[in-house]
């Protein structure tokens, strides 16, 4: 088991490096950093101030020379001595760096858009877990018949509206015809933030029900020919009981590895959600950072998500292993 | 157990409806204050902004965001009359009067400006005992210090340095120490006493006035960039601005709101006593000399996308709006009048042409278009104006014949530009000249190819780019097109790595004839200045170094109806238009001022308080029958599960 755990956190390693490469050549090769200080600064940036801010920026060495964004081939260099490197150490201590728009410690943007992302995410994530077992389960129970293939229809429907259609239909029904929460804005105000996030909370939730409810039917549908579900059923066992004991149970298994992996992107908030609604979360930072090519947020960014992504993924086979007693990590 | 539920069930289904019914829809945080302090009411303006300032450091920032907020903190020397706009005028702000022009024997100049005494910069802890303290001659020292500082990276810089006395010098030194040293003086600024000095400038430059109007020469306090450094849980000086103008900064919550509080001492302007047009005696003739801000508060509340802030303006939450392209045609009708509904509902609908210019580039080092003068005058005697207005400007944007926009000294109303109302036979006799008939070049037999590089980032950028390319076209040359994202297209134009472009353009950064100008003096070619189209022109070149210096008066206005003459006959761009703005009042925030150039205008602005309440209320009544229907549908879900269910025997 610990073995493993070495393992697996050693693998990580060469997988971020190899995303943030990625990152690095899409920043540095695709988009040259002069063409990023020209996005910062506007069209107007005279020559000398697009240099003056390469070098604040640490894309300038001592003696005003471009660092070489991979490997430095310049004599009597380090060949680490680049771009690429100066941000790995960095980030290996976990240094994420400041803004290159503003100069604002990553960190500290990313603190401040905690708690307004897990404000929509967290409790959409938990009722929608609920309505799309409680819904998947309905499903499963009536399959093969008119609800059921309603259901599928509605399902993919759901599945294929953009969630910028719902967003905007939202909004116009919350601002034309009911008026009950405001159709835009944020405001950490106690119990009364409630009526900010009832709407995208309302939103998200929706906007998923259609792929969770069509996937935890399909793992479902894999129990519910099971075996032990007609032993179940052979000893007088209620539908009920077949359903939210023996079935619910044994198709959690499949279920966690899919919701534990989801569970460090809460933080990340989401993406249009919080842009359409004005939540300063971390969705709305990602957005705003790409909108205006803010390198700094961006590559911390990318290091946190994958962080999570791989931590997930750790985690949901620790669950998978403590759930299901056949699985061994080895 | 069961009754348990259904109560448990009960209590919570009533608990979120008690919570409904205590809801309301509007998204504004509470205002700082109900009451002023005379018992009469706190006014509270709401409006838009798109996004999150960078910055608000009034040397810093360079974009309209930054400065729509900064100008209500700081105030300069100079501002924008907020009456005249044709041509624009300035007029004192901290100054006491306008600054005097000494011209000395060495060919250098020096302006010497006296300042109002008794303003005063905001309350704040940086000061001892929390007390703003006057502002004098040393902070204005210090802000032309801070212009050099390279790290503060003022994107000016590179211009004022050319003209103003010793910042160059000392941004280099800076940047060899690694350090701005604040202790020694720049030679820009000597001053003669506390509220008296005088600016040295190395050669004639009458349009440092302008700059002296703009954000970059406001006064900055010491203490307070001291003060604010980012360490020990402070926000750095660009988070926490302290200037003296008639707004202070409450708070800024990053991506959601900026709120503004008048400042209680502001006192270095009141209303105009008068130069509004006659039409508007009745509102402001009781206003003049009036004391400054009339607003107690500005929330500015951080909108990314349109479609929201469209919503929030209809529902009264926003005192004014643009118009997006979204909802432009639901908003203003074929005659560019405001919808019936709109109006119905008291909102005022105003059109301003802004002072900028948009065209397609040529670029004149290019062996083939550079030496053809005929191509050139062909190609822009071929494109339809008014048809790409109709179809990618709602027809709205004001034609451009000449460089110059409205409003800027040397705009010439009724100007008509011989290559610029499309003709397309004579555009073809002008392209037989150029040695191309009907498109062909005699060399290969074969059409003409050129090559435009256009900025394509969605579907609307595409199809301008095929419309440019078809009005080339119908000549019979081939025209090829190159998407570039913006920052390509950025790099293409600077290192001249293009034959022609469209949706290039320039805004005023101050309405001189010179700020445009100069986009064609032969020693701004990139890296020195924006010359993108490399436009060389011995008699240009010296008509802009003789009116550049100039005073305003007939005898520079005839050399900018020369110069004008020579970029229309040289065609280095096809001149597209002057860019309108459309903007939306609602009926309880009355216009002062249509002055684009005056950005800190708010001080001006009044709301009626009251009729906003009650047009709020009007337009935002909560219908229960949604509820109830909703409640029905439920019900009825409910009550068909339980005898589903009942049937099957669950």
């Amino acid at each position: 088991m610990l073995n493993y755990l070495i393992r697996r956190l050693l693998y990580m390693v060469p997988i971020l490096l190899g995303v943030m490469f990625i990152t690095f050549a899409l920043f540095n090769v695709v988009n040259t950093p002069t063409q990023m200080a020209y996005r910062i600064l506007g069209p107007k940036a005279s020559v000398q101030a697009i240099d003056n801010w390469l070098n604040n920026h640490g894309y300038l060495d001592a003696e005003g020379q471009k660092i070489p964004t991979y490997f430095n081939t310049a004599p009597g260099k380090s060949l680490f001595d680049s771009l690429y490197f100066r941000s790995m150490k960095r980030f290996a201590t976990f240094d994420l760096g400041t803004s290159f728009a503003t100069d604002e410690p990553v960190l500290g943007m990313l603190k401040r858009g905690a708690i307004p992302s897990l404000c929509i995410t967290l409790p959409a994530f938990v009722v929608g877990l609920f309505l799309s077992l409680c819904a998947s389960l309905l499903l499963v129970f009536v399959r093969d018949s008119l609800i059921d293939r309603w259901g599928a229809v509605l399902c993919v429907a759901g599945m294929s509206i953009p969630i910028t259609v719902y967003v905007i239909f939202g909004q116009w029904i919350a601002a034309n015809l009911l008026n009950w929460f405001p159709a835009f804005g944020f405001n950490l105000e106690g119990f009364s933030t409630a009526r900010f996030i009832a709407l995208p909370v309302v939103i998200m939730i929706v906007s998923g029900l259609g792929v969770d409810v069509r996937m935890y039917r399909a793992i479902f549908l894999e129990e519910v020919r099971a075996e032990y579900i007609r032993t179940a059923q052979a000893k007088g066992a209620s539908h009920a009981r077949v359903l939210l004991v023996h079935m619910l149970k044994n198709g959690m298994i499949s279920i966690i590895t899919l919701v534990v992996a989801a569970l460090p992107f809460l933080i990340m908030g989401t993406l249009v959600l919080e842009s359409f609604f004005g939540i300063p979360g971390l969705g709305n930072l990602m957005t705003n950072a790409i909108q205006t090519s803010d390198f700094g947020v961006i590559q911390a960014d990318v290091y946190l998500g994958s962080l999570l992504y791989l931590f997930g993924l750790l985690i949901t086979d620790l669950c998978y292993a403590a759930v299901d007693p056949r699985i061994r990590l080895q | 157990m069961n009754g348990n539920r259904t109560s448990l069930i009960l209590s919570c289904t009533l608990a979120v409806l008690l919570a409904l019914a205590g809801c309301n829809n509007n998204p504004h945080p509470r205002p700082l204050r109900e009451k002023r302090a005379d018992g009469t009411p706190w006014v509270v303006s709401h409006l838009r902004i798109p996004d999150d300032p960078r910055s608000l450091d009034p040397q810093f920032s360079y974009d309209t965001l930054g400065h729509a907020v900064i100008a209500q903190i700081y105030e300069s020397l100079l501002q924008y009359s907020p009456f005249k706009t044709d041509p624009y005028e300035l007029e004192p702000c901290l100054a006491e009067g306008m600054p005097r022009r000494i011209k000395n024997p060495d060919g250098t100049e020096t302006y010497e400006i006296r300042l109002k005494r008794g303003v005063f910069f905001h309350d704040d802890p940086c000061f001892p005992g929390g007390h703003g303290r006057e502002v004098t001659a040393a902070d204005f020292v210090y802000a032309f210090q801070r212009i050099a500082d390279p790290a503060v990276e003022c994107p000016v810089l590179s211009t004022l340095q050319e003209f103003v006395a010793g910042l160059g010098p000392a941004y280099v030194e800076a940047r060899k120490a690694g350090k701005f040293d604040y202790s020694k003086p720049t030679g820009a600024i000597t001053v003669r006493d506390a509220y008296t000095f005088q600016l040295h400038l190395l050669k004639a430059y009458p349009q440092i006035q302008y700059w002296l109007a703009m954000p970059f020469t406001a006064p900055v306090p010491r203490e307070a960039v001291e003060y604010y450094n980012g360490k020990n849980g402070r926000d750095p000086f660009k988070f926490h601005p302290v200037g003296c103008g008639p707004y202070r900064c409450a708070e800024w919550a990053r991506s959601r709101l900026i709120r503004l509080v008048r400042n209680e001492r502001y006192s270095a302007t009141r209303f105009p006593a008068g130069g509004w047009p006659k039409a508007d005696d009745a509102r402001f003739t009781s206003l003049a000399g009036a004391p400054l801000p009339f607003l107690d508060e500005i929330q500015f509340a951080v909108i990314r996308e349109n479609i929201p802030a469209w919503l929030l303006f209809r529902q009264g939450y926003l005192d004014r709006s643009g118009v997006g392209k979204d909802v432009f045609s639901s908003v203003i009708t074929a005659g560019q009048t405001l919808s019936n509904e709109l109006r119905a509902r008291g909102i005022t609908l105003y059109r301003d042409v802004e002072p900028g210019t948009f065209y397609s580039q040529f670029n004149t080092d290019d062996p083939l278009l550079g030496k053809n003068l005929r191509l050139r005058q062909a190609l822009s005697t071929a494109y339809n104006e008014d048809r790409a207005n109709e179809l990618f400007g709602n027809g709205v944007q004001l034609k451009a014949e000449q460089l110059l926009p409205p409003g800027v000294v040397g705009y010439e109303p009724g100007f008509k530009n011989p290559y610029r109302t499309q003709n397309l036979d004579q555009a073809r006799k002008l392209l037989a000249e150029a040695g191309y008939p009907n498109g062909i070049d005699p060399n290969t037999g074969q059409p003409l190819v050129l090559t435009m590089d256009v900025v394509a980032s969605g579907a609307e950028d595409r199809q301008r780019a095929e419309f440019d390319q078809s009005q080339i076209e119908q000549l019979g040359v081939r025209c090829k097109i190159e998407e570039n994202t913006w920052a390509r297209f950025q790099d293409k134009q600077i290192n001249g790595h293009f034959q022609m472009n469209t949706g290039s353009g320039w805004n005023a950064d101050y309405p001189d004839p010179e700020n445009f100008f100069f986009l064609f003096y032969s020693k701004n070619v990139p890296p020195q200045g924006s010359n993108y189209v490399r436009f060389s022109h011995p008699e240009f070149d010296r008509l802009f170094e003789q009116m550049a210096t100039m005073d305003n008066g007939p005898e520079r206005l005839e050399i900018i109806r020369r110069m004008n003459g020579i970029l229309v006959e040289q065609c280095p761009v096809i001149y597209s238009f002057h860019p309108v703005a459309f903007t939306l009042n609602q009926p309880w925030l009355a216009r002062v001022s249509s002055n684009p150039m005056l950005t800190g205008g708010l001080k001006y602005v009044r709301l009626d308080t009251a009729l906003r309440a009650q047009k709020i209320s009007e337009w935002n009544r909560a219908p229960a029958w949604p509820l109830w229907t909703l409640g029905a549908v439920l019900a009825l879900l409910l009550g068909y599960a339980i005898q589903w269910a009942r049937k099957q025997n669950v």
